[in-house]
């Protein structure tokens, strides 16, 4: 493991803990394992790995029902899957959460099961008007608190979408 | 067991817990004994995240009990949510799975193979302790103070006939359910959840 990619995944783990961030559920992708093990050997987080990327979602709009904030942390694939609870939760209700995914299918990314992503991930996203930021070098990893709170000023979702480079604290 | 008694019974012993139910018949049934809009999310079209809904509640407030109501119809999409509760084994949640072995909102379509699922083995199997099933309303009122109200994660099956009939919730946008369940909390818990950056 690059050394780098520890020092960026702690760096993640700092800015969700500035956003007030106390729970994270994630499934993983190979790209954020690294970040999991990060979040999950921090005190600072309560880490729920759930078994389906939707459950992610359920479980962080109810917290929103309470001071524990909360971020979902997963794949550009597992986020695909979360169309529908996205739209029926967080739009039906107006009801904020925060994502963190990695950009899988992009340039540089050698698993071609992957592509797709890359060719439709973030069309998905604007086809159903969900903001989103894509962090591409790790000084850009500031703006995680911009993107979580953005997502509580208007009441639905945002999503911080993070680069392979940056994941692999090579960027 | 007829759904609409047990929901009374239910209704009677209800004290202060929070309320999350779910597509189908839980969410028209609990509206149309109880009207209330304050302490009830009625979480109507999000299959199978009813339990998940309710368990960022709970783990938000650990001091509020928080019932979570959830069909068989949603629960065969994402039995893999009994591991996250198991995982999480929040004390403060119990998880009541209505079983009518039918899709209860859509005309009560049959669910394939139900006939063979036994729903609290599968909770046993995830590693939930206190799993029950209950297919007569006595046993249930008899079994109620150790199985709902005992401090503890557990989860339910209500094994109920179907009704024939669909009742609907009150009419609400989901603004509404959002603000006025989310002051309750906030009045409850005396924190805060709007207006928080």
């Amino acid at each position: 493991m690059p050394t780098n990619q520890r020092e960026v995944s702690r760096r993640i783990a700092d800015e969700l803990a500035e956003c007030g961030i106390g729970l994270v559920a994630s499934l993983p992708d190979d790209w954020i394992a690294d970040l999991i093990k990060t979040l999950e050997g921090d005190d600072r987080f309560l880490h729920v790995p759930v078994n389906r990327e939707e459950s992610a979602v359920g479980l962080c709009s109810g917290t929103f029902f309470s001071p524990l904030r909360s971020a979902a942390l997963m794949g550009a694939s597992g986020m695909l899957t979360c169309i529908y609870a996205v739209t029926k939760i967080n739009y039906t209700y107006e009801i904020p959460m925060f994502f963190l995914v990695s950009m899988r299918g992009a340039m540089g990314d050698t698993a071609k099961y992957q592509y797709a992503n890359g060719l439709y991930f973030q069309k998905v996203l604007d086809s159903i008007d969900l903001p989103y930021r894509l962090i591409e070098s790790a000084d850009q990893l500031g703006e995680i608190p911009r993107a979580y709170r953005h997502a509580r000023i208007y009441n639905r979702p945002s999503a911080v979408i993070l680069s392979r480079d940056v994941l692999r604290g090579e960027a | 067991m007829n759904l609409r008694d047990c929901f009374a019974y239910m209704v009677e012993r209800w004290t202060d817990q929070l309320v999350v139910t779910s597509a189908g018949h839980s969410s028209g049934t609990w509206w149309d004994l109880t009207r209330d809009r304050d302490r009830v999310f009625y979480l109507t079209a999000s299959m199978s995240l009813s339990s998940m809904f309710a368990s960022g509640i709970a783990a938000g407030n650990p001091g509020v009990g928080v019932w979570a109501f959830s069909g068989d119809g949603a629960f065969v999409m994402n039995p893999g949510m009994l591991f996250v509760e198991r995982r999480m084994n929040l004390p403060n949640l119990t998880h009541f799975l209505i079983s009518n072995r039918c899709y209860g909102s859509t005309e009560e379509v049959e669910i394939p193979f139900s006939e063979h699922a036994d729903y609290a083995a599968l909770a046993r199997a995830a590693g939930i302790e206190r799993a029950y099933s209950f297919n007569d309303l006595d046993a249930f009122k008899s079994a109620f103070d150790e199985a709902v109200l005992a401090p503890g994660h557990s989860f339910i099956v209500l094994d109920v006939e179907k009704t024939g009939t669909e009742t609907r919730t009150g009419a609400m946008d989901g603004p509404e359910v959002k603000f006025r369940f989310g002051r309750h909390v906030e009045k409850i818990t005396d924190s805060a959840i709007f207006n928080v950056s």
